[in-house]
């Protein structure tokens, strides 16, 4: 089917107009960063600074706890995308596979978790941390960001495991495999970009957090994340905005990457899961 | 290689009786099909011989030894499945190599083998390649492959050739039959369809409902059916089955298309019976039992016809059941000439050809 000139014409206003929602933010999080103080309280603002300052990001890398704080982050990330990872694998899979009495009610019980809001499980969690003595320890980060993305990623799995035929297992039994050694020999290896894009989610959604680390970490310095470090740049008096925007992007650079590497994956894993 | 030997193994799913009792001595080296309709219960069994899913109850030998407890890996056993079940991220040569490298088996004598079974399928130019970089008739020969590389005592087949075309779907036929003649192997095959089970099985067991209808050679079935549902399933088009009525005396005969039929070497006592004449044993033209026909419809195969005609208020019968959908019956006829619906024909059949079985219960009485 061949487009006219006027479809063709819509269509690339629709997309040009969603791009520009979408990229518009990082692209004015990146001219705050390189303008002057001047510049961001100018009116009318200018969309690209006279004179660029690109040391900002060498500076701010450098007075500041960044790389500290980054650290930080990557830990919480890849603890809990870790641990979730293990959880959500064993229990999508048996979701898929097993029928177990009252087993489906029990996996839509798992999702009731995913819909309350992340704030109200603050307070509970906060409780148990502290019975616990764990305020302040990354591991509250791990476990609370665990809690939010294993139904979810649980459910994502499930949806990925039920597209690959369960003759695949059977054919590795009867080659001589244990059920658990025809799901790690077989099974994983073939659901590859759905465990992809689940541990991106994962990941993502523990990047993002400012709530629970606020919440958990705030007398504990050294275990700051950067996105609640970079709130503590905010002065009482006087505020460099560019100063926190050069550390945003470092923030947002990470993802960005890992999800260029993850993206051929990252399409066919929702995709592939999303037919069920 | 080994006999098997599969004694009153039955499936339940809570009230659901799936398999009933089910026993069956398979010879060391036999060929043995499965067949029946959707749902009868032959993937069930074949699961349970290969340890897939549990019985719930029975037991099963292969050879020696009893294996009703032992996990599919154990068994000694390959299948090949319907949808060839290859595992996607390996190649060809890892793909049949897999049960050897789960058992341990040596790299050098891992490599032969796998290159002894490509070259018996011809394979051997794909060993490098992704299942998906394979036609439906290459992944099928090495889902075949896997299975013969493991030398094991039996081979179990679910509907191996059911996602092929088929053309080569006969091509494949063919070539499984070659192959079990080359080794030897003890096969269990399941299939729906009856040509499959005709051309391949040196027995073939006919399911229905979770329950065995006739175990039996295949030209055993096609001759003497134990019931109506075998006489049914087996032949194509099936067996034209029509309600009647046996009158007694010295003579016994039945009424069929408006003539008294007598019966030659039965004597049914006297009652209601269900005649059964295939359509091949329809002739054109006249014979020992002539009548007239308009067809409803002619179907013309080149050196056949299948001839529709209105059986005349006489009930069709099908499957065991009255068939109310249709009234049709059908003649296959060696007619290479011009023959049109509407047009008057004579049919005749032979006495001797006609089937009967008890109305209230299926059983053959004879032919």
């Amino acid at each position: 089917m061949t487009r006219t000139f006027s479809q063709s014409l819509m269509l690339y206003l629709t997309v040009i107009l969603t791009l520009g929602l979408i990229l518009f933010p990082i692209y004015w999080l990146f001219i705050t960063a390189i303008s002057t103080s001047a510049e961001l309280s100018a009116l009318p603002p200018s969309f690209w600074p006279s004179a660029p300052q690109w040391e900002i990001f060498s500076r701010v890398w450098e007075e500041r706890p960044i790389p500290a704080w980054l650290l930080n982050s990557m830990i919480a990330a890849l603890g809990s995308a870790a641990l979730s990872m293990v959880v959500s694998v064993f229990a999508g899979y048996a979701l898929s596979r097993y029928r177990l009495r009252g087993g489906h009610s029990l996996g839509l019980f798992i999702l009731t978790a995913k819909m309350l809001p992340a704030t109200l499980l603050v307070i509970p969690l906060f409780a148990v941390f502290r019975n616990l003595g764990m305020i302040g320890s990354m591991w509250t980060l791990i476990i609370a960001h665990s809690t939010l993305i294993i139904p979810f990623a649980t459910w994502m799995l499930k949806g990925y495991f039920d597209t690959i035929p369960r003759e695949l297992e059977q054919a590795a039994m009867v080659d001589g495999c244990s059920p658990l050694g025809a799901m790690v020999r077989v099974v994983l290896p073939i659901a590859t970009p759905g465990l992809s894009a689940t541990a991106l989610y994962a990941f993502v959604l523990s990047w993002a957090d400012y709530a629970y680390a606020r919440t958990f970490l705030v007398n504990a310095p050294q275990n700051w994340t950067a996105n609640l470090g970079i709130t503590t740049m905010k002065g009482e008096y006087v505020t460099d905005w560019n100063e926190i925007s050069a550390a945003a992007v470092f923030v947002a650079v990470p993802v960005i990457i890992i999800y260029l590497i993850l993206e051929r994956y990252l399409v066919g894993g929702l995709t592939a899961g999303a037919e069920k | 290689m080994a006999k098997i030997s599969i004694r009153n193994v039955h499936k339940n799913y809570g009230a659901l009786n799936v398999l009933k009792p089910f026993s069956l001595e398979i010879e060391d080296g036999e060929f043995v099909v499965l067949v029946g309709p959707s749902g009868c219960g032959k993937s069930t069994m074949l699961k349970i011989l290969a340890g897939l899913e549990p019985a719930s109850g029975g037991s099963i030998m292969i050879g020696d030894r009893d294996v009703t407890d032992l996990a599919p890996g154990d068994r000694d056993i390959a299948m090949v499945f319907q949808n060839y079940a290859l595992y996607p991220h390996l190649t060809v040569r890892q793909n049949i190599g897999f049960g050897l490298k789960m058992r341990g088996t040596a790299k050098a004598e891992m490599d032969r083998r796998i290159d002894d079974a490509a070259r018996i399928l011809e394979v051997t130019n794909y060993l490098d390649r992704r299942p998906k970089e394979l036609s439906g008739g290459q992944r099928q020969r090495v889902a075949l492959g896997r299975a013969i590389v493991r030398q094991p005592q039996a081979f179990l087949m679910d509907e191996p050739l059911s996602n092929l075309d088929a053309k080569l779907r006969v091509h494949m036929r063919a070539e499984i039959g070659a192959l079990h003649r080359r080794i030897g192997v003890t096969t269990v095959y399941v299939t729906h369809d009856q040509i499959e089970a005709m051309t391949m099985a040196q027995r073939v067991v006919i399911m229905r409902d979770g329950e065995i209808q006739q175990i039996a050679p295949p030209d055993t079935l096609f001759q003497k059916p134990d019931n109506l549902f075998v006489a049914g399933f087996i032949g194509s088009p099936g067996m034209n089955f029509m309600t009647s009525e046996v009158v007694g005396g010295n003579t016994p005969h039945t009424r069929i298309f408006g003539q008294d039929v007598p019966l030659h070497g039965v004597r049914p006592p006297p009652g209601n019976v269900i005649a059964g004449l295939r359509p091949e044993h329809l002739a054109l033209g006249a014979g020992p039992v002539s009548f007239k026909v308009n067809p409803t419809l002619v179907e013309s195969l080149g050196s056949e016809k299948y001839i529709y005609f209105d059986s005349g208020g006489q009930k069709r019968m099908r499957d065991h059941a009255e068939d109310e959908t249709t009234k049709s019956m059908i003649a296959r006829v060696d007619h290479s000439g011009r023959l049109d619906a509407g047009e008057e024909v004579t049919l005749s059949f032979d006495p001797a050809e006609l089937y009967l079985f008890d109305a209230e219960t299926g059983k053959a009485i004879g032919k």
